[in-house]
């Protein structure tokens, strides 16, 4: 109870502070009509994260009734993204949105340089007047992608194939298993992490073991179909990421987490648009409420109509915004209270999770 | 049990594109032609495997051998560099690896070749061996692995028997004697490293075509340059890089195996291991054999007739 009220003092405190920071500082305004454009990590039909933000590109146009430009490839060096960039705002582009980790640093420079400029970047770390980082909840819709595997397990042993040990890949091995349990209490997920975003060698090794030690349902939070088209090859099943990954094994994949950042951009966009723009302090960290991530799931009829309803239900819950899902109680899997019942994690925890819950098999 | 029959049924996965890139790597440097864009050519060998297959609507044959045409084609332009502008190799190399990943990379997109799945090759089974306890499952793979040994005896047999080989041995150790013997120097240069580059294609076309069955930009990852350290390893000796690859290939695919079965490491460690033991090997190999005789005498020396050395 203590906890909880010191929380509500907190949050008050901080609606006061944005209220008189924004009575001295009217936000961020254009000062030209709005000329969009994008930064592409890799190559726009990559298969999965780029190929995600080109799909959201395409249905931004139609929304907001303009031309977005974008440039393929701009690696996570300054020396290329510094270039590409001023070329764009001198062609008059005024709202730049990047797509990777490794342009925070230097769109918050040029950020700093160009004031009149508004930027955005997907899964960066740098925020500031005219600058807004956003990133979604994974672990939601990864969440109802547990639910998914567990209703397709006949055995309740999952695998998952991840890509580095830190935070954001953490919290969805988590609520892959949360999910799955809230489906079969007794499933486990063994995790593979192959210390490597895209490498399929890799990828294909982890899935062909897992499913050698007796998984019969894949997760995934790696960038390439991989451990899904193993799955397929193995006759076992599997939860894709990124994109509705049943393209690429249609008889394996039974859910997908997939991103959807127009539900996010063409907002936010409009926000900006209108001027008087607002950044997040911390970047915007999207829940499926705000349209960062939602899944493609259960077009086959691997999962019950029962079981589906569940997972349908839950999907309702998160998309309004309604379902918490690292509330408490929830403990670590050697019996560590994490949070207590009526908390719940905040994002600094979120993002430094190390920690798995019961269930999950991981090295140390 | 079952831990170790997988573990061994993966090790070809991962050994023999380290293998082959390794034996191509050797037939060019034994010609005196450093060659360090192995990583390059992999990727341009792996991209066009992929490529023929989908075009061909899935003839994984031709496709193995389109890839092994295509790294020789571009390996010409290193050629070019390296015999005829007599550019320095180290920096030839590594402008190859870089060129080759951007037009893998490019022509990949532009044909949207990216994560689409090929059939591949099925695999053999090699009764009655198949059905040996725990090493069963080496016995069956798709057919290149069990080329691969074959493959090296035949390079081992033309380098250390033939004519050829021995003209190829005598232009990397001394391409002054040899030219004076009549041997056309460039020549065998220009076709040992087009050879070599084949070799280094398959190794490539193995990865996407038979193993992930998929192209993805830049999926080599490294291992080209990991075969650049196996061949100074191996001291240019077929054999002990086909031991080294073999070696490699056990560590690799023993660390999912671990993790699958619940044995609990530390993260991080597992990630280390396999560039731990290429340090250790190499620190092993440099204090265990002193002499540096068995590396070619003219490598990384571009040939001028009558030049003085």
């Amino acid at each position: 109870m203590k906890k909880l009220l010191t929380g509500t003092l907190c949050a008050l405190a901080a609606c006061a502070m944005t209220t008189s920071v924004s009575a001295e500082d009217a936000g961020f305004t254009l000062k030209g009509p709005a000329k969009i454009a994008m930064l592409y990590i890799s190559p726009r039909n990559d298969g999965g994260w780029t190929q995600a933000f080109d799909e959201a590109r395409q249905r931004l146009e139609d929304d907001i009734d303009q031309k977005i430009q974008y440039v393929e490839s701009v690696p996570e060096t300054a020396s290329a993204i510094k270039p590409t960039v001023e070329r764009l705002i001198q062609r008059g582009s005024n709202i730049i949105i990047g797509t990777a980790f490794g342009y925070s640093d230097t769109f918050k420079e040029l950020a700093d340089k160009y004031p009149d400029v508004a930027f955005l970047n997907g899964s960066g770390t740098t925020n500031s007047d005219n600058l807004e980082s956003f990133y979604g909840r994974t672990y939601e819709s990864q969440y109802l992608c547990g639910m998914a595997a567990g209703a397709a397990s006949p055995t309740g042993k999952l695998g998952f194939v991840a890509a580095n040990p830190f935070g954001q890949v953490n919290w969805t091995v988590n609520a892959f298993a949360m999910g799955a349990q809230q489906i079969n209490p007794d499933a486990t997920v063994t995790v593979i992490y192959t210390g490597a975003w895209n490498d399929p060698v890799k990828e294909r090794a982890a899935a062909t073991a897992l499913i050698d030690q007796g998984a019969d349902v894949i997760g995934q939070h790696v960038d390439s179909p991989t451990p899904q088209i193993v799955a397929q090859e193995r006759g076992v099943y599997g939860t894709g990421h990124h994109r509705d990954m049943s393209e690429f094994a249609p008889k394996a994949t039974v859910c997908s987490s997939v991103w959807v950042w127009d539900r996010f951009l063409a907002p936010e966009l409009k926000k900006i648009m209108a001027g008087g723009w607002q950044p997040a302090e911390h970047g915007a960290l999207l829940s499926m409420e705000e349209g960062g991530t939602d899944v493609s799931c259960c077009g086959s009829d691997i999962i019950s109509k029962e079981d589906e309803a569940k997972i349908m239900a839950a999907r309702d819950e998160l998309l309004k915004g309604d379902k918490l899902i690292y509330a408490g109680p929830i403990s670590d899997r050697d019996g560590n209270i994490k949070a207590a019942k009526g908390e719940s994690l905040s994002d600094g925890e979120l993002w430094s999770m190390d920690w798995f819950v019961k269930g999950v098999v991981t090295q140390q | 049990m079952s831990l170790i029959a997988s573990w061994i049924g993966n090790i070809p996965d991962f050994a023999v594109p380290f293998a082959l890139a390794a034996l191509g790597l050797i037939i060019i440097e034994r010609s005196g032609v450093l060659a360090l864009g192995a990583e390059g050519l992999m990727l341009v060998g792996a991209m066009s495997g992929i490529g023929a297959s989908l075009m061909t609507d899935g003839s994984t044959v031709a496709a193995l051998i389109m890839a092994m045409i295509a790294a020789a084609v571009v390996s010409q332009l290193f050629a070019l560099m390296v015999l005829i502008m007599r550019i320095n190799q180290v920096i030839a190399g590594l402008a190859l690896v870089f060129f080759c990943q951007g037009l893998t990379g490019l022509c990949g997109t532009l044909m949207n070749w990216t994560s689409r799945p090929v059939s591949g090759l099925s695999d053999l089974s090699l009764w009655p061996l198949s059905e040996l306890p725990v090493l069963g499952k080496l016995f069956i793979q798709d057919p290149v692995v069990y080329l691969t040994p074959i493959i090296f005896l035949l390079v081992v047999l033309v380098l250390n028997r033939t004519v050829l080989g021995l003209r190829l041995r005598a232009v990397g150790e001394n391409p002054q004697a040899a030219d004076a013997a009549g041997i056309p120097v460039l020549a065998y240069r220009c076709a040992a490293i087009a050879a070599g580059s084949a070799l280094i294609g398959l190794a490539g076309a193995y990865i996407s075509v038979l193993s992930t069955k998929m192209w993805l930009a830049d999926m080599v990852g490294g291992r080209g340059w990991i075969a650049v350290a196996l061949v100074i390893f191996a001291r240019w000796s077929p054999w002990k890089a086909l031991a080294g690859a073999v070696l490699f290939g056990c560590i690799e695919a023993l660390i999912p195996q671990m993790a699958a079965s619940g044995i609990r490491l530390p993260q991080y460690f597992v990630f280390m291991t396999p560039y731990a033991v290429t340090l250790g090997v190499m620190i092993w190999v440099a204090v265990a054999s002193r002499d540096n005789s068995s590396q070619p005498g003219a490598l990384g020396e571009p040939f001028i007739r009558e030049e003085r050395r």
